[in-house]
């Protein structure tokens, strides 16, 4: 299937475009991740054994052909993209990578399989969506796709449960969370949704009681979706990714409508939804009295945000050194709590630059959105975007206790394949976007 | 939809930036806290990952070291003379962290001192090793000697130096080996510690400075203090009557002298003879509590010694003897428990010492009233062997007046030339002690046998102050204390003169 936009062929560049100046800076920030990701792989390597990784040189090429094959794809279906997009995710997952090697080697193969694999899935999403603005047409499969995914691990047979949490889907060989590809699904449905729906529900019509409020009609499939989705999750035990679909559905409500009573409401209904999962399910109260008081029990269910904090705290501002940290007894290190380990190893300057990486992520997702000039490229990407700022967010915010922990990945970092291929997938979406918005502004006169 | 980007933009970057405060909170701010918490092993690991400086006695044996091995921890540390250090050193475990030497100078060991580290200001760059040795007071000729005299018998050993406090020989048995207790294999380690514990015998406790007794007799040194500092007894008088028993007021219950004798006369001739009536009259009825407390207190009971080991508890002597009663012209003052307080002073009823608070009663005499700090450690020194830190010596306790001590110091050497103590005369040496049999009031009698002293060249000052402790020894007679601990003290002293 190749989506295009109709008259106009998009690959073919028509006027100048700021393509070429754009694509030598990323090959450079490119070789600099590459170069900083070797770095911090012979440092973890030489805290560990004190001597240099053996297949440093083929860890340094493979490295590089993967980044250059991205990078080389983006040459030729988006040269006007954002250069930062590209080598910001590749840092984050290099740094993960290292992290992951540090802690578990098996699942560093694993790993490195699986950022082969995202490449693919990135460079096919290039190939496959060659207008993002295309993708409104198929909103309600999306729809039905999303949903369709998150309630595939409840299934018989194919639903798995590891850890507490219903995510998983077993067919075969093969086993994944479809959650992390049903938030993409469900970002494109309600952005496609929502930009055919944003004046209607922009306007209040409806009397509910001393409210004006849209009028239900409009409103209800969204919320049906939404709702859905939330009880799915509950079900799932799987709060975090909750609390990120309650943030996408409010966030992306407010940016179509500009309705501020849509973000009171989605806060009334979260607090309301919040309460109603505390008082209800036990190990939503264990979360959140772990979070106020950890030391209440330090061995048991206080454990890993203890331990955690103690990583971070022995890491102090310039952190053990890769290699060298104590931070690998923290359950869940390679996943929801590697950031603890970086936080360790690297201290809180190396955190500080993790923060900064997703800071800039955000930041360009955000710009796209700006610039992208059609109202569905615009919802599309800040949905994107939020997904990823958020997300990332939260599982940091568990870990360092700045709110109740709530198990999400920590997007491009944490181990894991559904995770690594979703967001890849996902960064292609932006990068197409960005693709469109640079051409926009460089064809002034075509565009309007 | 600009404006709501716009401020979404701002959203987020507020949310990142509550994570780096809260990060700076916990990374910069809080870290020391976190990292002293008790369960937070990581201080531990690291310490077990770098080199740790020797411990050494005096005299250069090394008491304990650090072994290099390739293992999740890098280093062990090892106590090449098992047991007979083991109250000194104390252990150092992964497992139970550590006691004695290891754990109070435990900075200076792995090279965390502000002194041990500017040295090498390369560490800016590096790490260099920074540990450093400690280097006891302890000299292991005399510790070895405490240990063969003492032998099975259960009890303590405590030499020191009465002009610097330095300690010269620390011994309790039994004892323990700290090898196994600080095996890294933590099962290991749990094993033998479980079993130490159990003992109803007490292994890791040291009888030395943690454990306290009965001081019997020793403790008359610290009447005769009283009597001599508030005036109302000195060498010529009182003569105290020669009798079999002293009823003190209130009670009916006489005291006896040892094996019924008659006892009594100057405070030199009581001394020699240990008389129990003499000293209970001289307490309860010349006295009276205030200055029996006074002297009890300024000789460091009641206060816990500042020794450099883990623990060590204060000896102590009652302070409460009740409502004044009755208030004599000719007399002290009668309390309620004047009884009570004329057992105190021959060391029974409620009076119990640590050998270590007794070693110390001796050596203010030895030096001229005044109790030096106690303390094991001499020096810290550098791996090339640069001395970066020493103990600093200091008084603890002005025990009495230089002229008192002058009086008991000649008291004492004559109990070991005409009295109690003549199995510490040595030749070329003057000594001075005091016998002491605790009676535990057992069927069959039962006692502690104590002997404090101090010796020093022929004629010059003493430079050796000696506790022995043999705890719960058959009989209870006059003689016991001087019997069972004397030839102990004797070796003690005969092997901390030799010393150059």
């Amino acid at each position: 299937m190749t989506v295009t936009a109709g008259e106009r062929r998009v690959d073919e560049p028509a006027v100048p475009v700021p393509g070429r100046r754009r694509r030598t800076t990323e090959l450079g920030l490119l070789v600099l991740a590459a170069l900083v990701i070797c770095g911090a792989y012979a440092l973890a390597s030489l805290g560990r054994s004190a001597s240099l990784p053996a297949d440093i040189v083929p860890f340094l090429g493979v490295i590089l052909a993967l980044l250059i094959g991205a990078h080389i794809a983006n040459r030729r279906l988006v040269p006007a993209a954002d250069p930062l997009l590209l080598p910001l995710a590749a840092l984050l997952n290099g740094i993960g990578y290292v992290f992951i090697a540090r802690i578990n080697g098996d699942l560093a193969g694993l790993q490195a399989s699986w950022t082969a694999v995202s490449i693919v899935g990135y460079v096919a999403t290039l190939i496959v969506v060659r207008d993002v603005r295309a993708l409104q047409r198929y909103r309600y499969t999306f729809g039905l796709i999303g949903v369709v995914l998150l309630v595939m691990p409840l299934l018989p047979v194919i639903g798995r449960e590891y850890f507490g949490s219903r995510i998983w889907v077993s067919i075969g060989p093969v086993n994944f969370q479809p959650g992390e590809f049903a938030k993409i699904a469900l970002a494109l449905f309600l952005a496609g949704y929502l930009t055919e729906r944003r004046e209607l529900l922009g306007i209040a019509t409806f009397r509910l009681g001393p409210f004006n409020t849209p009028d239900p009609k409009h409103f209800s499939p969204v919320l049906l979706a939404v709702g859905f989705s939330l009880v799915v999750m509950v079900f799932e035990r799987d709060l975090g990714s909750a609390l990120l679909f309650f943030l996408l559905f409010t966030v992306m409500l407010w940016v179509a409508t500009g309705r501020g009573s849509y973000v009171a409401v989605g806060a009334l209904l979260f607090g309301g939804a919040s309460y109603f999962a505390w008082s209800q399910f036990s190990h939503v109260q264990d979360r959140v009295s772990i979070w106020l008081d950890p030391w209440s029990d330090p061995g048991g269910a206080g454990y890993q945000v203890i331990q955690a904090a103690y990583a971070l705290a022995w890491g102090g501002t310039t952190g053990t050194g890769p290699g060298l940290g104590r931070a690998v007894r923290i359950p869940a290190d390679e996943s929801d709590f590697i950031f603890a380990v970086i936080g360790e190893e690297l201290g809180l300057l190396g955190a500080t630059a993790v923060l900064c990486a997703f800071l800039l992520l955000a930041g360009s997702g955000l710009r796209i959105a700006r610039t992208s000039g059609d109202g569905f490229t615009a919802l599309l990407t800040v949905g994107l975007t939020t997904l990823i700022a958020f997300q990332a967010f939260i599982i940091i915010a568990g870990v360092i206790r700045l709110l109740p922990l709530t198990g999400v990945t920590l997007p491009f970092v944490s181990y894991g394949g559904s995770s690594l291929v979703a967001n890849y997938v996902l960064l292609a979406l932006l990068v197409r976007a960005s693709d469109q918005s640079a051409r926009r502004v460089a064809e002034p006169v075509v565009a309007r | 939809m600009t404006r709501q980007i716009r401020i979404l933009t701002g959203v987020i970057l507020a949310c990142y930036l509550a994570v780096f405060v809260k990060l700076n909170q916990i990374q910069v701010l809080e870290a020391s806290d976190y990292n002293d918490r008790p369960e937070n092993t990581r201080a531990l690991v690291r310490d077990f990952n770098r080199p740790r400086g020797d411990i050494v006695t005096a005299d250069g044996v090394v008491a304990a070291t650090s072994e290099s091995r390739r293992a999740d921890l890098r280093y062990r540390r090892i106590y090449p003379e098992g047991e007979l250090y083991a109250h000194i050193t104390g252990y150092y475990s992964f497992r139970f962290g550590s006691t004695g030497v290891e754990r109070e100078y435990n900075a200076q060991l792995a090279g965390r001192t502000a002194s041990l580290q500017l040295r090498d200001l390369s560490g800016f760059f590096s790490d260099p090793s920074t540990e450093g040795d400690v280097i006891l007071t302890v000299d292991s000729r005399v510790q070895t000697v405490a240990r063969d005299a003492l032998g099975g018998l259960t009890g303590s050993v405590v030499a020191l130096d009465p002009r610097t406090g330095g300690v010269l020989a620390m011994y309790s048995n039994p004892t323990y080996d700290p090898n196994p207790v600080s095996d890294n294999d933590g099962e290991r380690a749990q094993a033998v510690k479980t079993f130490l514990d159990a003992a109803p015998e007490k292994p890791l406790l040291s009888r030395a400075y943690q454990d306290r007794f009965f001081p019997g007799s020793t403790f008359k040194i610290v009447t005769a203090t009283a009597g001599l500092e508030s005036g109302v007894v000195d060498e010529q008088r009182p003569v105290f009557e020669t009798v079999r028993t002293y009823t003190p007021p209130l009670t009916r219950r006489g005291l006896s002298n040892f094996d019924g004798a008659s006892c009594g006369g100057t405070l030199f001739v009581i001394l020699q003879r240990s008389c129990n009536t003499s000293f209970a009259e001289m307490a309860a009825e010349m006295l009276g509590p205030g200055p029996m407390i006074a002297a009890a207190e300024a000789a460091g009971f009641n206060d816990v010694p500042p020794i450099d080991l883990t623990r060590p508890v204060r000896s102590v002597y009652p302070t409460d003897f009740g409502a004044v009663l009755e208030e004599p012209a000719d007399a002290a003052p009668v309390h309620e428990n004047t009884p009570a307080l004329a057992q105190t002073a021959i060391g029974q009823n409620d009076v119990a010492a640590t050998p270590l608070q007794m070693a110390l009663v001796a050596a203010g005499v030895a030096n001229e009233g005044r109790i030096m700090v106690p303390h094991v450690m001499a020096e810290v020194r550098a791996r090339d062997g640069d001395v970066v830190e020493r103990f600093d010596v200091r008084p603890w306790k002005e025990a009495m007046s230089a002229a008192t001590a002058d009086v008991l110091r000649r008291a004492m050497i004559s109990v070991v030339t005409d009295g109690t103590a003549s199995s510490l005369q040595l030749p070329g040496a003057t000594v001075g002690a005091k016998t002491g049999t605790a009676q535990l009031g057992t069927t069959p009698p039962r006692s502690h046998a104590w002997m404090i002293a101090f010796a020093g060249p022929e004629g010059g000052e003493p430079t050796v102050a000696v506790a022995v402790m043999v705890q719960n020894v058959e009989g209870d007679t006059g003689q016991t204390g001087g019997r069972v601990a004397g030839p102990i003290a004797r070796r003690v002293l005969e092997a901390a003169l030799a010393l150059p």
